[in-house]
């Protein structure tokens, strides 16, 4: 029995007043979107240009929605090289990625000047976008797919410590305890204690860069960095929409293949 | 031996966790700390394995200073000191045998624990330990399957992979029904009559300090306030500790009853 049901009703308090920070975060929104768009103080956009030129983009569309399916041949060793410059950058950047990320967490970091390098580190490799690594390691080892590898292994590196990082931020920190408790070092402590606690999370983080990677040598093959990109870009170059529509089909395939695998396989792992 | 000379553990924010206590506790005996929470009773048996420092007097073990040993002088000490937790503290995600071979840690070489392989002599003693708790045939088994009573079983395995001459237990039946609260008290009063494991057990419910406390200790506001043999901790005495009567609440079999 508690004595607060015998105490009887307790005075009902008075509704707060309601908060103005809702409509005023609303005005803001819609006067900072204004400043955008107006031809006075922003990039002045007007919606009539798609279809002023209307015509133009027809006569591509066209083309890019009627395939050229004999090309096909031609864009297997491109397809090929995109596939393995994404194996090769996922392997060595999740490789990097696990230590960096027990450094970039409170849990297992050793101390907070390691805490603090690493993840500064990391957050800069993070900031850049993976074409403007494409155009640096461009400049830097000529064109070609290592070029492309090292700006996805860049990439990887950044997305991967990221998320795990957080994730480790959140395990059990119970069995750690325990492991102190028994005289284990650090180390030993991270292996035994951390790492199975988010070895699934880590596979499933790989499975999907390594999604990501196939998209990102597109993009990548413009600035010359190897793999299906490069072809696009030159079929781009010769007016081929066709071609250019048979590629676009040909990956949207692809990525959809390896994402179907690959969010079966991460349903098994979590 | 563990000794506590004029021990203090005051925590950032100013709680006064442990006052001055002056403790000690002969190889073998079997101790049943008793309070209420926030006693001190978890800051008193973490300060023996250095989890908690302490800041103020020093404790020994062996007449080894826990309080002044770092890096690997202080793993040393650990090596030789089991723990046991309310929440078990058992990795989920792995099999039993992994979380027993944790306490095989502090003998493995960094590299093997890296590379997962364990000597087949320390597999042997994680196995034998299974097999003194009475749980081998889960061995294989992932350590998120398990009862209460068999996760706590686990727990008692992985401490005594350690090969240890201390056992600490941190209200070891916090989390478990009755029955399986005096399965596992019994299981540490076996090992500590056979092996002769000095014992040291954080409980809360009276009925079972009595049972199974070959000596009791009562700890109020960070103080030692009851120091003697189970037999002669009557009522009053638990009164004196708890600072008010006692309830229902306070003993197992009340508790469960309801």
């Amino acid at each position: 029995m508690t004595s607060a049901s015998l105490a009887g009703p307790a005075e009902r308090p008075a509704k707060p007043p309601r908060s103005l920070l809702v409509p005023a975060g609303i005005a803001a929104f819609l006067l900072i979107t204004y400043w955008s768009v107006s031809a006075e103080f922003g990039i002045g956009l007007d919606l009539g240009e798609i279809f002023k030129d209307l015509g133009r983009g027809q006569i591509i569309l066209a083309d890019v929605l009627r395939p050229n399916f004999d090309f096909f041949e031609r864009t297997i060793p491109s397809m090929l090289e995109t596939i393995q410059m994404a194996i090769i950058a996922t392997a060595i950047g999740c490789s990097i990625a696990l230590p960096a990320s027990f450094l970039a967490s409170r849990v297992t970091s050793p101390n907070a000047l390691v805490l603090r390098v690493d993840r500064g580190v990391l957050n800069v490799i993070r900031a850049l976008p993976d074409l403007l690594y494409g155009m640096i390691f461009v400049a830097a080892v000529s064109i070609g797919p290592l070029a492309g590898i090292l700006a996805l292994i860049l990439f990887n590196l950044g997305v991967i410590a990221k998320l795990l990082s957080e994730t480790i931020d959140g395990v059990d920190v119970g069995p750690i305890e325990a492991a102190r408790a028994s005289g284990a070092d650090r180390v030993e402590t991270v292996r035994t204690a951390v790492y199975p606690q988010v070895l699934p999370n880590y596979v499933a983080f790989s499975l999907y860069v390594f999604e990501l990677n196939i998209r990102a040598s597109t993009v990548l093959g413009l600035v010359g960095a190897g793999g299906i990109g490069n072809l696009l870009n030159l079929q781009i170059g010769f007016f081929n929409y066709s071609n250019v529509g048979f590629i676009i089909l040909e990956l949207f395939l692809l990525v959809f293949v390896i994402e179907l695998v690959s969010i079966s396989l991460r349903r098994r792992l979590v | 031996m563990i000794d506590f000379k004029d021990a203090s553990v005051t925590y950032p924010g100013g709680v006064h966790a442990l006052r001055n206590l002056t403790l000690q506790i002969p190889e073998g005996e079997m101790v049943v700390i008793v309070g209420l929470s926030g006693a001190g009773k978890s800051t008193l048996i973490r300060a023996i394995n250095g989890l908690v420092p302490l800041t103020g007097g020093e404790v020994t073990v062996d007449r080894r200073s826990v309080t002044k040993a770092k890096g690997s002088e202080l793993r040393k000490i650990r090596s030789r000191i089991g723990m046991i937790f309310q929440t078990f503290n058992l990795v989920k995600r792995t099999t039993v045998l992994n979380n027993v071979l944790m306490g095989r840690l502090h003998a493995t070489p960094t590299w093997r624990s890296l590379v997962g392989r364990y000597r087949a002599e320390d597999v042997e003693i994680a196995m034998r330990a299974l097999e003194r708790v009475g749980i081998v045939e889960k061995a294989y088994v992932r350590a998120a399957n398990l009862s209460g009573g068999q996760a706590q079983r686990v727990g008692i395995a992985r401490a005594l992979a350690q090969e240890p001459k201390i056992i600490l237990a941190d209200e070891p039946v916090a989390s478990l029904d009755p029955p399986t609260s005096h399965v596992v008290m019994r299981d540490l009063q076996r090992i500590n009559r056979e092996s002769g494991i000095t014992t040291i057990i954080n409980l809360h419910f009276l009925d079972l300090a009595k049972v199974y406390g070959d000596r009791i200790v009562g700890m109020r506001d960070g103080r030692l306030v009851y120091d003697g043999t189970g037999a002669e901790a009557d009522e009053n005495v638990f009164r004196d500790i708890y600072g008010r009567s006692l309830t229902a609440d306070d003993l197992l079999e009340a508790t469960a009853a309801r």
